[in-house]
């Protein structure tokens, strides 16, 4: 084997025409899930994400003061704890945090309109590698060279998320796989190689920066080879032989001698209008009338993409530039001008204290913050407009939407049955903005069950003061709001008794535990006015309480 | 004669007037009313036989009815024959129209939420449900007028246990109910002067029954016919139950 550094195969090492002036920013944040955790937790102290993975809960994900403490992606929670008892930990949430670093992609647009998504590798532990991957080629120059825009990049991270900071190692370099492989395994968290010697600076790092598989990897190490150069030593055929295509690949990629093109994220497509005055409005009319237009112009924009609109979100800027917003769900997406402005005229009347313009509304913003594709309905052929009725769902979404504007999304509800024997808990109520259509919704849930059950049922039982014959027996007389009622008949009763399952599964609704904790003889009742009752004795005399209490739970008609 | 006649008309005697009203009272007293529009039967023999003999048809679909309580008590028995109404109406319209059921904060408080299971006894499905859980009574007859530009609500039952529309907001529910031919329900524990089409008023009887008046019909501008009240037992499957039924014995005190 000769000790010549560089391979001898290539004919034109690194003049290939079309990379020319081709400059990549690798970013590789090593903490990124853990730091960018919305949980709230001590930057300074010792903090992991965790998650279940070959049936263990392991850390997935750690900070940097956590790395020094000795702890490793991929131990064992028990083990960390053994370690480090105080460790801070949150669940894991990859989409989560995939989802973030998209939006930080989009948030380096600054720099460059080019950016794309690393290639994620998982490995066998079940971890993530984020990493972004910028082309500034023609860029660098506008942030005042390149030295200075990765130095604007890394302050800019140092006081990410209010201040927590962001632990981000980055490289520029001539080709994506030199940059990739320097910002993982150069010395510095900075490296720039200057044009043209991507070679040299690559040569050096371990083979792993040559973005190989972990088996690849294994093979090298066995083969000691340790370093880039090692392996460039080789003849690329004998290299195929040995490791397949892809090694070879990789290699010739971070020598910048194969092309390799960068996958953009694409940017939504932004439905945004936005109006600004030369003078600044008081009058709600006028700001109607500017919104209305506003209103046609997103209306045109998303018919003309195919989209309707779910999320409204308007900006109004006042000239002291405070910013009110008011963002407006719809139960169905629209792309209805008409329908827009009559919800945004009911939201604006609906502020509380009324609409505080001060000395006048500067500029106007309308953002369909989310949207999905609709199809546009076939029109009526032959139809005069008051024959034409217009479809019955999309009907019901604008009458939803407004009620849903003016009265809120907690109070426009729809029942859904839930799986449960206590009363008051077979039945909850949704949004009707949330609730599935209604078609799968009675499939899915027959709400058709009703032994004698009262139409309507108090928001919660109230308790009753009851005199009845014998401790386990129906009332004989109770008094309910200060009002004395005399029992004439009493049906029952009909006992239903605690789920034995409550709280071990699925059992989040702390409020009715308690009344949930003990079984409950139902009567119902008649008093002497005719008036009809649902009430139960709370516990079985003797055996749950020695003095069961008694509780009103409905009203028959 | 033509002549005479023609004097007869332009006289106008306010005698002649009384003696025509009586004539058209007594006429209207045998003859049906006509009503256009759709109608609905109420599925009590009692109340249909009534609305047989002075109406054609039976409770008109396009009009505001009021239904209130005799005393506070007796919002239940109300709600009950209001759902019994809305369930008839409902009848009326597609399968997958909507029951847009509203309360006020009060009548929440007081009356509790509607419970869905128990919904099907009388006669509503459960998913034709959408309910507004607690709102103003300003807000509750602007939904009630929201619905009827909705061709998918079939119905909109409005609950109000502490105050009544007055006469103003009633009469513009009442005509936006009739242009749009479609019913609104209007359940209350208080009433005030309406502009409603039907009020019936409504106390709890006994042995699971209603004491149903109808204090008044107002079709267009034809006189009413002679109101009337019955005593009605609603099948319900409390009194079609009879298995697990043990009447407590009643001792004299």
């Amino acid at each position: 084997m000769t000790s010549a550094p560089l391979p001898p195969k290539p004919q034109e090492p690194f003049a290939s025409p079309v990379l020319t002036g081709r400059r990549i920013v690798a970013l590789w944040f090593p903490h990124w899930a853990a730091e960018t955790c919305r949980a709230p937790y001590q930057a300074n102290r010792p903090f992991a994400l965790i998650d279940m993975h070959k049936n263990a809960q392991r850390l997935i994900s750690l900070n940097a003061a956590a790395g020094e403490a000795g702890l490793y992606p991929s131990m064992t929670l028990p083990d960390a704890r053994a370690l480090v008892p105080d460790v801070q930990t949150a669940m894991a949430d990859p989409q989560d945090a995939v989802a973030r670093l998209q939006k930080c992609a989009y948030w380096l647009q600054r720099y460059t309109p080019w950016i794309g998504e690393d290639t994620m590798q998982h490995t066998a532990d079940g971890l993530r590698d984020y990493g972004l991957l910028l082309d500034i080629s023609g860029c660098a120059h506008l942030f005042g060279g390149e030295r200075a825009l990765l130095a604007d990049i890394a302050a800019r991270f140092a006081t990410y998320l209010d201040g927590r900071g962001m632990t981000a190692r980055m490289a520029i370099a001539g080709s994506i796989g030199a940059a990739w492989g320097l910002a993982r395994f150069a010395a510095t968290d900075l490296t720039i190689v200057p044009e043209g010697q991507d070679a040299e600076a690559v040569l050096p790092l371990p083979p792993a920066a040559l973005r190989l598989t972990p088996p690849h990897i294994d093979l090298c190490q066995r083969l000691g080879l340790d370093t880039v150069a090692a392996l460039a030593r080789f003849p690329r055929a004998d290299l195929t032989r040995r490791f397949g295509p892809e090694p070879v690949l990789r290699l010739e990629q971070a020598l910048g001698q194969a092309g390799e093109s960068l996958n953009p994220y694409l940017p939504p497509p932004q439905f945004l209008v936005r109006q600004n005055l030369a003078q600044g409005v008081t009058q709600i009319e006028a700001l109607t009338a500017l919104i209305d237009t506003l209103c046609v112009r997103l209306a045109a924009q998303l018919k003309a993409e195919g989209q309707g609109a779910q999320r409204l979100d308007v900006a109004l800027t006042r000239s002291d530039n405070l910013v009110l917003a008011l963002a407006l769900p719809l139960a169905h997406p629209s792309a209805d001008a008409a329908h827009m402005l009559r919800l945004f005229e009911e939201r604006l009347s609906r502020l509380a204290g009324g609409l505080d313009a001060g000395f006048g509304i500067e500029s106007v913003q309308l953002v369909a913050a989310k949207t999905t594709a609709i199809t546009a309905p076939q029109d009526t052929i032959g139809l005069s407009g008051r024959l034409r009725k217009t479809a019955p769902i999309a009907a019901l979404g604008g009458l939803y939407d407004r009620l849903v504007s003016r009265l809120g999304a907690q109070v426009v509800v729809r029942p859904v049955a839930h799986a449960s024997y206590i009363p008051e808990r077979a039945v909850r109520f949704v949004s009707v903005l949330q609730a599935q259509n209604r078609a799968s919704d009675e499939a899915a849930n027959p709400l058709v069950d009703a032994a004698a059950r009262p139409l309507f049922m108090l928001c919660a039982p109230e308790a009753i003061e009851v005199i009845a014959e014998i401790p386990e027996g129906a009332p004989y007389r109770f008094r309910w709001r200060r009002v004395l009622h005399e029992v004439t008949t009493a049906y029952g009763p009909e006992r239903i008794a605690p789920e034995w399952w409550g709280g071990l599964v699925g059992d989040n609704d702390v409020g009715t535990t308690r009344h949930n904790s003990r079984t409950r003889d139902y009567y119902r009742i008649e008093d002497t006015q005719g008036h009809r009752f649902w009430l139960y004795r709370d516990g079985l005399y003797d055996r749950e309480t020695d003095n069961p209490r008694w509780f009103m739970h409905g009203v028959f008609p | 004669m033509q002549r005479a006649l023609n004097k007869s008309r332009q006289t106008k005697s306010p005698k002649r007037q009384h003696q025509l009203k009586r004539l058209h009272r007594l006429v209207a007293k045998h003859e049906p009313i006509v009503q256009r529009g759709a109608s609905i039967t109420t599925s009590f023999a009692e109340i249909d036989a009534y609305f047989d003999a002075h109406v054609t048809g039976g409770v008109p679909c396009g009009g505001l009815h009021e239904v209130a309580a005799e005393s506070a008590a007796d919002m239940p028995a109300v709600l009950g024959f209001a759902h019994r109404l809305a369930a008839r109406f409902m009848a009326q319209g597609a399968d997958d129209d909507v029951l847009l059921y509203g309360q006020t904060h009060a009548a929440c408080r007081d009356g509790g939420q509607p419970y869905a299971p128990a919904l099907t006894a009388h006669g509503v499905s459960p998913h034709s449900l959408v309910y507004l859980d607690g709102v103003t009574v300003p807000d509750l007859l602007w939904a009630g007028e929201q619905a009827l530009t909705c061709p998918s609500v079939a119905c909109s039952l409005l609950t109000s246990s502490e105050a009544a529309p007055d006469f103003t907001h009633s009469r513009r529910l009442s005509l936006a109910a009739r242009t749009a031919e479609r019913p609104i329900l209007l359940a209350l524990g208080k009433t005030a002067a309406s502009a409603a089409t039907t009020r019936w008023r409504l106390a709890a009887l006994p042995h699971n029954g209603w004491q149903v008046t109808l204090e008044k019909l107002r079709l267009s501008h034809d006189t009413p016919p002679p109101l009337d009240g019955w005593a009605l037992y609603p099948s319900t499957p409390q009194n079609a139950e009879t298995r697990h039924v043990m009447p407590l014995m009643r001792r004299a005190v």
